[in-house]
């Protein structure tokens, strides 16, 4: 399909078809999938869902012609800013780069998992919605763009069915930057879709609502994107602690707001309610570490996360500042950024350069620290109690985009018996998303969360599988350590819907978990594996 | 001086002046934030790890491993090594396309050489230097006209065929692969015709010397040169100016790692970025058209204190 289509004047472009999905691995070889459930008809109605019959967006259809014009002209407006230094310096090199100098080889669409695993549909190709931007750049943008139009390439409709299955298209990518990472003339066709997403939001306040009032807003307005309020920390937090007493034994005070400490640790705050396990099990291994840190129930504090990464550069800098601020009110000397990935990216990289050096604060990945922990001999593990097989998802976010690749290997290497760990294939800077990057992992409106389970988890769900064939046994338990919650949340919804640990004995933790598991002093088992409560009862 | 020579000066002129804009234009953007890509090659580190990977990074000093960067460089601007590795099929053809285009640069070079030294009353006759010279051309230009026919001629058939290529090219890019095509078999008949590149190097000689042109030019020379002169004017405005976004999107994007340790260059970017307008129309960012810049816009918190919980 050429990108011009985009235009065509049709109820749907493409359909996701089961049978056209690339088959996963044993024992899913002939597994009978379940399509995607298409919109009622009253959601056909409201909202657009044109491009392949999902909606990431719920995004209304306009109810007048003028309305429609308005908004064509408002995206037309938005792409205009996004190629000016004043509106769009952070991003307006790479972008400009991306957008002249593609040379169509096509070499990007084989390193993507999103149109590999949709069974090569063309309008999810990296170059698609990239080409789609370029040819309306060129034609209503740029001096003569109109003359022999179709002969240079550009002859595309600039039409409100253009702008809506654009809008759903930037949301069919994880912005992994796989492609960018083979592409031969170094375009970055993540970044092309990361700045689509930007001219919808920062234009025209259209974003995925997981992200942007479920997400960021929330963020800005209580604290977290999970809607707990700095009110609620504190007892939360408290509970962790009774927890913690109730599986080690142990009674560990959690540092909060303490002014003047060496670290302040953030979590990724969907821990606190979806995975506690993960943030106690820091306070275990801090505690025994001995290491000076604290968390903070200041407002977005105690939430890494930073949904602008995704969307919206306003919201992004919003967030960011306010975490610097907070680690400079409470005096501390690095902020350490626990198992998020995303948090990663945001306020290690691309946080570098919104201030003036002297106000950043280091920033220090939660990895690096843990295998600094290791290495020192502070803690003592015993390998043995973590006797099963374990591969590692690498979060693209920390390893092809921040270049943290080994200490999370060394960490497992040193509390796993030697042959347990396994890497998936391929690894390390040329991972393969979860599926739920770049927001999907949150985003559950309309039924996208068919297409996440179909297309964007597949090749997650297929590399896990393989990395345990010969394995498949349900009895032997076996685990896919994912440091990052985003990640894990993808990963838990994919194991779910295949029912892949009743069938094959496969499931997921952070590293943390593993590592307290493995701790000497602690005397039970402190990873939980589905079913686990049932037999104590 | 003649039509020919005026025009071979114009075009260079144009190539000249369209391309320092091109440099110019991605030379003077601000600076982004980060957006690095990993591996890279001067973290010096195979596995494709960086230095945040030790502790404490910030107050140790960074070892910038410039050879690493050489061996990465060197067989990905020669033998395309990106398209070797990832797409095979494509490298096939493009490989020589591009090997074919340096040769004949190369066999260029040799010829404005070679044509310098027969000012110099060095001919290839009575000069060994001279000689050499000639030969080098032939070495370089005439494997260089073969390769380019090859990689045209698979890159136009494989642009053809393959429904995901055909299906994002143009005219025009079909237009530039025959162009370039045609560059080539016209170059090597005109070799076929003088073997010893005389004409070509006397047109050259009368270039440098704004002189007359001794040798007379037959017609497939002349429609060979007009299509070179008109190549060359035309390349800068185009994608085929690739060399610029390998350098720039991997030099200042994908290797761009430097930290902002509050060095005063990076320092002043940042604040006089800061201080641009920002004109972002969506509700919440609250730019007011252009009256807040985006200190202000980022620094503010629409939501701060409504409905706290
Ligand atoms: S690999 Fe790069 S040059 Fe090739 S089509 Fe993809 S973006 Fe364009
Ligand atoms: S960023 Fe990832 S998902 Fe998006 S187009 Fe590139 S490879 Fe595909």
């Amino acid at each position: 399909m050429r990108p011009e289509e985009i235009s065509k004047k049709t109820e749907q472009l493409v359909t996701i078809n089961t049978e056209d999905l690339p088959p996963l691995p044993y024992p899913y070889e002939n597994y009978e999938e379940t399509p995607i459930t298409p919109l009622k008809e009253e959601q056909k109605k409201k909202w657009e869902h044109s491009l392949d019959g999902v909606s990431a967006l719920t995004l209304p259809k306009p109810e007048t012609p003028e309305e429609e014009e308005r908004l064509v002209k408002a995206f037309l407006s938005g792409l205009g800013k996004l190629m000016t230094k004043e509106n769009n310096w952070t991003f307006l090199q790479p972008l400009m780069l991306s957008m002249e100098y593609c040379a169509k080889c096509q070499t990007c669409a084989d390193a993507c998992p999103a149109f590999e695993m949709s069974g090569r549909k063309d309008i999810y190709r990296p170059t698609f919605r990239a080409d789609v931007v370029r040819k309306i750049a060129k034609k209503y943008l740029s001096k003569g763009g109109n003359i022999l139009a179709h002969f240079r390439g550009h002859d595309i409709d600039l039409n409100w069915d253009t702008v809506a299955r654009l809008a759903e298209l930037s949301y069919r990518c994880t912005l992994c930057r796989r492609c960018a990472s083979v592409c031969p003339v170094g375009v970055d066709n993540g970044l092309m879709n990361h700045e689509l997403r930007k001219i919808f939001s920062q234009e025209m306040g259209i974003a995925g609502p997981e992200i942007h009032e479920k997400g960021s807003v929330k963020h800005l307005k209580f604290g977290s994107s999970t809607g707990m309020t700095t009110a609620a920390v504190a007892d939360i937090i408290e509970y962790l602690e009774d927890d913690i007493e109730e599986k080690t034994g142990k009674k560990i005070k959690i540092p909060l707001n303490k002014k003047g400490a060496e670290i302040l640790l953030i979590h990724n705050a969907g821990e606190f309610m979806a995975w506690p396990e993960n943030p106690m099990a820091f306070a275990i291994l801090f505690d025994a570490a001995g290491i000076d840190y604290t968390l903070s129930t200041e407002l977005a504090g105690y939430d890494a996360v930073n949904y602008g990464l995704w969307y919206d550069d306003v919201q992004f800098a919003r967030v960011a500042l306010k975490h610097l601020e907070i680690a400079r009110d409470l005096g501390v000397k690095k902020i350490v950024i626990g198992e998020c990935g995303h948090a990663h990216k945001a306020l290690s990289v691309i946080a570098d350069r919104l201030l003036p050096g002297a106000q950043m604060i280091p920033r220090e990945s939660s990895y690096t620290l843990l295998n600094e922990i290791v290495k020192s001999g502070k803690i003592k593990f015993d390998p043995s109690k973590n006797d099963f097989p374990v591969t590692l998802h690498d979060p693209c976010n920390v390893v092809r985009l921040m270049g943290i690749v080994k200490p999370q290997r060394e960490v497992l290497n040193a509390i796993f018996p030697p042959g347990r760990f396994r890497e998936m294939e391929p690894h390390g800077v040329e991972n393969y998303c979860c599926g739920g990057g770049s927001g999907f992992a949150i985003m559950s409106s309309g039924n996208f969360p068919d297409w996440k389970r179909l297309v964007s988890g597949r090749k997650k769900l297929s590399q896990i599988l393989n990395a345990f064939q010969g394995e498949m046994d349900p009895s032997i338990r076996k685990m896919v350590c994912a440091p990052c919650s985003n990640c894990k949340g993808q990963i838990r919804d994919m194991l779910e819907s295949y029912e892949v640990f009743e069938k094959t004995g496969i499931w997921y933790t952070g590293m943390v978990e593993l590592m307290v598991n493995a701790m000497v002093d602690q005397k039970k088992p402190f990873l939980e594996w589905p079913g686990d409560e049932d037999d104590d009862d | 001086m003649g039509f020919l020579q005026i025009l071979t000066y114009l075009s260079g002129l144009v190539f000249v002046i369209g391309f320092a804009a091109k440099l110019l234009k991605y030379a003077t953007m601000p600076m982004h934030v980060r957006w690095e890509l990993y591996p890279i090659p001067h973290e010096g580190k195979e596995w494709g790890g960086s230095f945040y990977e030790e502790i404490d990074h910030w107050k140790k000093t960074r070892h910038i491993d410039h050879m690493a960067q050489y061996r990465f460089m060197v067989p990905e601007i020669l033998f395309i090594r990106a398209l070797h590795e990832d797409n095979r099929s494509l490298w096939y053809w493009s490989f020589p396309f591009h090997m074919g285009l340096y040769l004949c640069i190369g066999g260029l070079v040799f010829l404005g050489l070679g044509a310098l030294v027969q000012i110099f009353g060095m001919a290839p006759e009575n000069s060994a230097l001279a000689s050499l010279l000639q030969s080098l051309t032939t070495v370089f230009a005439v494997p260089g006209y073969i390769l380019g026919t090859i990689g045209v001629v698979g890159l136009t058939v494989k642009r053809m065929t393959d429904s995901g290529l055909a299906d994002v090219s143009a005219g025009i890019d079909f237009m530039n692969l025959i162009w370039l095509g045609l560059l080539f078999v016209t170059g090597f008949i005109v070799w076929l015709q003088d073997p010893g590149f005389l004409v070509s190097r006397a047109f050259f000689q009368s270039l440098i010397t704004f002189g007359p042109m001794t040798e007379p030019m037959g017609a497939i020379h002349v429609v060979n040169l007009l299509l070179f002169i008109g190549f060359w004017a035309y390349f800068p405005f185009t994608h085929m100016t690739h060399m610029v976004s390998k350098y720039f999107m991997w030099d200042k994007v994908k290797w761009d790692d430097d930290p902002n340790k509050g060095d005063a260059g990076m320092d002043s970017k940042i604040k006089k970025y800061l201080a641009y307008p920002v004109t972002w129309a969506a509700a919440h960012v609250g730019a007011e058209g252009g009256k807040k810049n985006w200190a202000d816009v980022a620094t503010s918190n629409p939501w701060e204190n409504k409905d706290q919980k």
